[in-house]
């Protein structure tokens, strides 16, 4: 009984972080697109990370990394 | 359009919101965009009418002329007035204004729902591209309202670099939307550059 209730967060935690590091193309190109449009250097969004409702951190395949967030309805692509 | 200040402050919705919100404000964008083309074809007008009354484009001209006293691109949609005009002389005139694109007289509402329905662009890239429509009609206003700068000739390059903008995000996967807007171009111009038609539209 003690394995499975230690066992549990751990399974939920894996699931939960397999959710965030999410692998949907079009968010992937909606990411590349928002930064292009900020006039940022990308060019293709390999890999993202979700950290909460709209806020993503998208690793580009130049190796950039971003944060892509909304605050005050504007969209803001910070380089990290 | 007006605020985005509400936007956040449930974190619940929030991305509902956004979404409900870029695609609302890209849409009243287009709204805006291709209005101007309901607006501009009627100053194609046979040559009968133009010699009853001549309105329609020398208003258009007078309203664009003083603004054009700026440099360069800012004549563009002055263009028109003298095609406007022209009809008065020559009374076979019709036939090439008949040879114009038919297809001028868009449906801005179904224009409108196909850029709210279209999967060209991303949620987050819908409202990056309202923030940044927002702050272009932020700087025609302040243009309307007197201020130096900006100027028009300042301003061209801002609106065709978000149209490209607009266009290379659509023209893979949403060709004709893009050819619609492509084709509104002067049309859109004219709205942005009109304080009473852009007042219109906000």
């Amino acid at each position: 009984m003690k394995r499975i209730a230690f066992a549990l967060p751990i399974a939920c935690a894996c699931a939960a972080l397999a959710v965030l590091a999410a692998d949907d193309p079009k968010q992937r190109q909606d990411l590349a697109a928002v930064i292009a449009l900020q006039g940022k250097p990308c060019g293709e969004v390999v890999s993202y990370v979700v950290q909460g409702d709209n806020d993503f951190v998208a690793t580009c395949k130049d190796g950039n990394r971003y944060r892509v967030y909304v605050k005050d309805g504007r969209v803001v692509v910070e380089k990290k | 359009m007006s605020s985005h200040d509400d936007i956040d402050r449930n974190p619940q919705t929030a991305q509902i919101g956004d979404e409900s919100i870029a695609r609302g404000s890209l849409a009243v964008f287009v709204f805006v965009l291709v209005a101007g083309c309901g607006v501009v074809a009627p100053p194609a007008a046979p040559a009968a009418p133009a010699a009853q009354a001549p309105a329609p484009a020398p208003k258009a001209a007078e309203r664009v002329a003083p603004k054009a006293s700026e440099p360069s691109k800012a004549a563009a949609p002055a263009k028109a007035a003298p095609k406007a005009a022209a009809p008065a002389a020559p009374a076979t005139a019709p036939p090439p204004v008949a040879a114009r694109p038919a297809a001028a007289p868009l449906d801005l509402r179904s224009l409108e729902q196909r850029l709210k329905d279209t999967d060209a662009i991303g949620v987050l890239t819908k409202l990056s591209l309202k923030n940044q429509v927002d702050d272009l009609i932020a700087h025609f206003r302040a243009f309307h309202e007197g201020q130096r700068p900006p100027t028009l000739s300042q301003l061209r390059p801002a609106f065709e670099l978000l149209l490209m903008k607009v266009l290379s995000l659509l023209q893979d996967h949403d060709t004709k939307l893009a050819n619609d807007i492509n084709a509104s171009r002067e049309a859109i111009w004219g709205v942005l550059t009109d304080r009473d038609k852009l007042a219109q539209y906000l």
